[in-house]
């Protein structure tokens, strides 16, 4: 009995499930994600994806855009952190409040806890002369 | 040299553009149209301006983000003996992905997949945000070209030269692409391979100078070097260039006799300030220079260096010899300065480097040498 009981519910829990993954899916077609069908297609074709349906790639957009907004949304709190560190000290809270910049330093930081290893240049130098004593510079 | 460092960078970075658009044509319009897509989420989150670089790994990090994901989801569907992808598949490829990250309900071994942890977040996900649809509106790409097959025997009409072809197979193509044109034709196309001839004849003149000039310093090795150059020289007769001319037979022309001076060395009487006028009259062929020299070789004169002098005086009086080494003496240029000593004196030439042909300049130079050691080989 009781088996019968759990087995009974675990089938209704299924179609619950199906169910909302039904209607999710059917929901998405209302919902345009940010990233174009096109590309989302072009890149799973390259990789092997094979599918007609338009759901499914809708899926995919939207999962990409949820997981790009998380690592800009670390970024973000990188930026704050990093600005409201700098106002304690010189308290030019207005000056850089107004534009948070993506930069390269939040964003390796945001994408390390992704397990992706960013690292940048310093800087870029014009020339192999840049930099050096005018003295020792042939004009 | 700041200014030329300057200038090499942009030369650097012109030819890394160029690299980089060659290299992948294929992807660079799916890459802007990523790099477009992530500002405008990166836009929705908060962030007003992006710096170029930083844009360009997030959107670099998306693209990978959704080919890993098609890579998985297929695995997955394939794991399960199947070609075509399901949803679950793609919930299996984000519980993957998530794994790292962490999502409801991932420690549960047997939970459901389609009331996976991963769906609820994104439901959540779609509940909340904006629907911030794509800037433009793109064309299905990549296009695909038709590609129209070569047709086959059947479909042309023809019967297949051979029974060992069958007929379906596709039909040869004209006989005219590829059976060689005549010479004769003068057509845009040709123009280009006559350049390549020209190339080809001037390198094999400058290997034909350098074997004589140490034919005629080593005597070793001659007569096989200088078949060769008649034989080739014969051959291609362009009009227009005096070098070459089909070479002249010895005997074939009158050429003055000059009495050599009483003393041995040539230095003196080849020094003469000498026409120049009469150089640039003369179109000799370098062989015609060298033609005595040769036949003096051929017939083994007895006093070698004897004869070498007389014959090479019995040249036109149109010789005459520059210091400066050219681009294209390549053998030349170590002979040259063992002989600095006699150079000084030939000082007023240098300056008319530009008028002349630098196939005259050469000759020039090599046979001044080749007088010249013998000269030398004299005087030790």
């Amino acid at each position: 009995m009781n088996h019968t009981n759990n087995t009974q519910q675990s089938n209704d829990a299924r179609h619950d499930d199906d169910a909302a993954l039904t209607e999710f899916l059917s929901s998405l077609m209302d919902y345009t994600p940010t990233i174009p069908d096109e590309l989302v297609e072009h890149y799973l074709a390259k990789s092997g994806f094979q599918c007609p349906d338009v759901r499914l790639i809708r899926l995919v957009a939207v999962a990409t855009q949820k997981f790009v907004a998380e690592v800009a949304g670390d970024a973000l709190l990188q930026c704050r952190a990093r600005q409201s560190a700098v106002v304690k000290d010189k308290r030019e809270k207005q000056q850089k409040d107004k534009r948070p910049i993506l930069t390269m330093e939040d964003l390796s930081k945001a994408l390390r806890d992704y397990g992706v290893n960013v690292k940048h240049q310093e800087y870029f130098a014009d020339s192999p002369s840049t930099g050096m004593d005018p003295a020792s510079r042939d004009e | 040299m700041s200014h030329g460092g300057g200038e090499s960078g942009r030369v650097h970075e012109k030819s890394q553009h160029a690299k980089r658009k060659s290299g992948s044509s294929g992807d660079e319009f799916a890459q802007a149209i990523a790099k477009i897509a992530v500002a405008q989420i990166c836009e929705s989150t908060g962030f007003q301006t992006f710096q170029q670089s930083a844009l360009e790994i997030l959107s670099d990090f998306t693209i990978h983000y959704i080919s890993n994901l098609g890579k998985l989801a297929q695995s997955f569907a394939n794991l399960a003996g199947r070609a075509e992808v399901n949803a679950l598949d793609i919930i299996q490829g984000l519980e993957e992905l998530g794994s790292s990250q962490g999502f409801a309900g991932a420690s549960d071994v047997d939970h459901c997949i389609a009331s996976s942890g991963t769906i609820r977040e994104l439901v959540q996900y779609v509940s909340e945000a904006e629907d911030i649809p794509f800037a433009y509106s793109i064309p299905p790409f990549p296009v695909v070209r038709e590609r129209k097959p070569v047709p086959s025997f059947l479909q042309i009409g023809e019967a297949p030269p051979g029974e060992h072809i069958p007929a379906w197979l596709a039909a040869f193509p004209d006989p005219q692409t590829y059976l060689q044109l005549s010479t004769e034709n003068e057509g845009a196309a040709d123009s280009n391979t006559r350049k390549i001839e020209l190339a080809q004849l001037h390198k094999k003149i400058d290997r034909s100078l350098l074997n004589l000039q140490n034919f005629a310093s080593n005597g070793s090795g001659g007569p096989s070097s200088v078949a060769a150059i008649r034989g080739s020289e014969a051959k291609l007769a362009v009009e227009g260039n005096p070098f070459l001319v089909a070479p002249l037979q010895f005997g074939e022309k009158e050429v003055s006799h000059v009495v050599p001076p009483a003393k041995l060395s040539n230095e003196a009487a080849v020094r003469n300030p000498i026409n120049q006028n009469s150089l640039l009259g003369n179109h000799m062929s370098v062989l015609d220079t060298f033609a005595p020299a040769i036949e003096a070789r051929k017939s083994r004169l007895c006093d070698s260096e004897e004869g070498q002098k007389r014959v090479l005086l019995n040249q036109r009086p149109a010789v005459q010899f520059k210091i400066g080494i050219g681009k294209k003496s390549v053998g030349t240029a170590q002979e040259l300065s063992l002989q600095n000593k006699g150079v000084e004196k030939i000082g007023p030439w240098h300056g008319k480097d530009g008028e002349k042909d630098d196939k005259k300049k050469r000759a020039e130079k090599i046979l001044k040498q080749s007088i010249e050691n013998p000269g030398e080989l004299a005087q030790l």
